[in-house]
């Protein structure tokens, strides 16, 4: 029993860790480039990062496969260099879990970052500060409690993540089978008392991850 | 060390970023040169002072035109430079301030002191802090500061990096009256100090004239009049320097009627009035408008002096007297063609005259406080 919460724990821990991480640095600098640069075509990056948030996670899922797939542009590439595929690993459920978090952070970033007055930034600049050390120096630590909000409710969805990852990773006990798709396997197996120690264990994990964020978005204001 | 500028660039009053909502264009237009002195920057909001600041010191870019500074160019269209915000090694300070608010002072100032040795770096700060008597403040945060002290800490920071010009936007604008008149003098000590050129915009014209050695008079983004604080007021050379200067009595019917090169003066005719004006800008026949300021109209009792004996005085029949504390400002109707003026003179004066509405008294228009101009 403790086994078969454990692992499903453990696992779903380290995809979300690394999700997060990988999401922290490239939500920031994508939420970046969205709040302070005008570029040609922003809009529609603005729309491919934030679609995932409102696609079903089968549609996500899917197109996923079809990326990085054993025949997709991505998944070919990753087979030529490792000389394996990805599917239905561990990684490939961070993939999953990344694509539905990043908008997540990058949303709230951006509105933190939006919300720093520029004259702070060209003030740096004027200084003799760099495009890049006022990012870090000023806009990014100004902006520090939107980054913590959308690192927090990435964390949190990369955790209950399940459609996309589901397809992805697939369910393979020992290896890919995350919180979400061991508490759906244990209901379909009858095994009620499995399925509920992990329903509380996320539930518990959600509520945290919300009374954090409540906490960071509360004082976004200072 | 000069300073020259000479640039146009399309600007509108509420360009408000990303949602462009342009409400009206202009074109700022703006050529002059200064040594090491203080210029002020003078006109009403909207007329493109903070625009100009932006150029200078390459926020935004400019359409063309030069920018010098010392033997730095900032900008040259023609030879195609343009210094990155960063290299220009200007000194900045905005209207509000802009402190780091999770930097304590230290580190605001020490935000400017890129590459410099750890010693030198601190030696810097304090030499900052104590110029501007905050030595107290080091450890504080930009939150737990009065505007005063904020502002002081802006100067320290801008001028901690040894910047070649300082440009200074409405420092004192949100600040009381009382700190408002310490502080100039303090930027008036400091530019002599540190003996680099400063502008500074105001739409204050107190402050203008406390602190100016040169004003340039700016509306709808052009330069109006460029010279000191005294060619500002008694010459204004056109209606907008004029009524910026608070001048109000403006009358735009006159002619040159004879100018007196041997007391260096000019006679205007403006319907039956004669006036004479202290200035040799006209040649008879010229179109003209003249005015002077409410406060230079000296009222005399008529018994004293008759209209016909000094020049420049006229009878005058008193309309109504308002009170606005230690002046009084009078409306005034000049008898002879019917004029209507407005003067402010100080309450004691008025009290101890006796003077009411319907009186008839005798104003003084000194030569050398009318302004004249042609007719635009």
């Amino acid at each position: 029993m403790l086994d078969k919460v454990w692992f499903p724990l453990s696992l779903t821990l380290w995809i979300a860790t690394i999700s997060s991480i990988l999401v922290l640095f490239s939500g920031v600098v994508i939420a970046y480039i969205f709040a302070r640069r005008d570029f040609r075509g922003r809009e529609l990056a603005e729309l491919l990062v934030t679609l995932p948030l409102i696609l079903p996670p089968t549609v996500i899922g899917y197109l996923l496969v079809i990326l990085v797939g054993r025949n997709g542009f991505l998944g070919n590439l990753i087979y030529n260099f490792f000389g394996t595929g990805i599917m239905f690993t561990w990684q490939a459920a961070v993939i999953a879990a990344y694509t539905v978090s990043l908008p997540l952070m990058v949303r709230a970033a951006q509105a933190a970052i939006e919300a720093v007055d520029r004259e702070l930034e060209y003030a740096a600049y004027i200084l003799g500060r760099s495009e890049i050390e006022t990012a870090l120096l000023i806009t990014l630590p100004l902006a520090k409690r939107g980054i913590l909000a959308g690192l927090v409710l990435s964390f949190a969805r990369a955790v209950g993540e399940f459609g996309a990852t589901l397809m992805l990773a697939g369910n393979i006990p020992g290896k890919t089978n995350t919180m979400s798709i061991s508490i759906y396997s244990a209901f379909q197996a009858g095994n009620d008392e499995l399925a509920q120690t992990l329903v509380i264990i996320l539930i518990f994990i959600s509520l945290l991850a919300i009374s954090l964020t409540g906490r960071f978005i509360g004082k976004l204001e200072v | 060390m000069g300073v020259k500028i000479d640039l146009k660039k399309q600007y509108s009053e509420t360009n408000l970023g990303r949602k462009k909502s342009v409400k009206k264009s202009f074109v700022l237009d703006v050529s002059f040169e200064m040594e090491n002195e203080l210029v002020v920057l003078f006109g009403p909001s909207g007329s493109g002072k903070t625009t100009l600041f932006k150029c200078i010191s390459g926020i935004t870019d400019l359409d063309e035109g030069k920018i010098i500074v010392g033997n730095k160019v900032y900008f040259d269209k023609e030879k195609k430079i343009n210094l990155s915000i960063q290299k220009r090694n200007l000194g900045y300070v905005f209207q509000n301030y802009t402190l780091f608010p999770h930097m304590n002072v230290r580190k605001n100032i020490e935000c400017g002191l890129k590459g410099w040795e750890k010693e030198a770096k601190e030696k810097r700060v304090l030499e900052m802090l104590s110029l501007l008597h905050i030595e107290e403040l080091e450890n504080r945060y930009p939150s737990q500061l009065s505007g005063g002290q904020k502002q002081r800490v802006a100067l320290a920071r801008a001028l901690a990096p040894k910047p070649e010009i300082l440009l200074l936007d409405e420092p004192f604008s949100a600040l009381d009256l009382e700190i408002r008149t310490r502080l100039a003098e303090k930027i008036k000590d400091l530019q002599s100090k540190i003996g680099i050129p400063v502008l500074f915009i105001t739409h204050n014209l107190e402050e203008a004239f406390q602190l100016a050695d040169k004003i340039l008079v700016l509306y709808e983004g052009k330069a109006q009049q460029f010279g000191t604080p005294e060619e500002i007021l008694y010459h204004p050379e056109n209606l907008h320097v004029a009524e910026l200067v608070g001048i109000s009595n403006i009358f735009d019917d006159a002619y040159v009627k004879e100018c007196d090169e041997e007391s260096k003066s000019t006679v205007l005719k403006s319907e039956s009035l004669s006036l004479r004006v202290k200035t040799q800008r006209f040649k008879p026949g010229d179109k003209v408008s003249w005015g002077i300021h409410p406060e230079n109209i000296t009222l005399l009792l008529p018994d004293s002096n008759s209209e016909n004996q000094n020049e420049n005085t006229y009878s005058v029949r008193i309309n109504n007297i308002i009170n606005k504390g230690p002046k009084k400002r009078i409306t005034l109707t000049l008898v002879r063609c019917g004029k209507i003026l407005t003067a402010d003179v100080p309450a004691q004066f008025v009290d101890s005259l006796k003077l009411h509405a319907g009186d008839i008294c005798l104003a003084k228009l000194e030569m050398t406080k009318v302004v004249a101009f042609h007719k635009s």
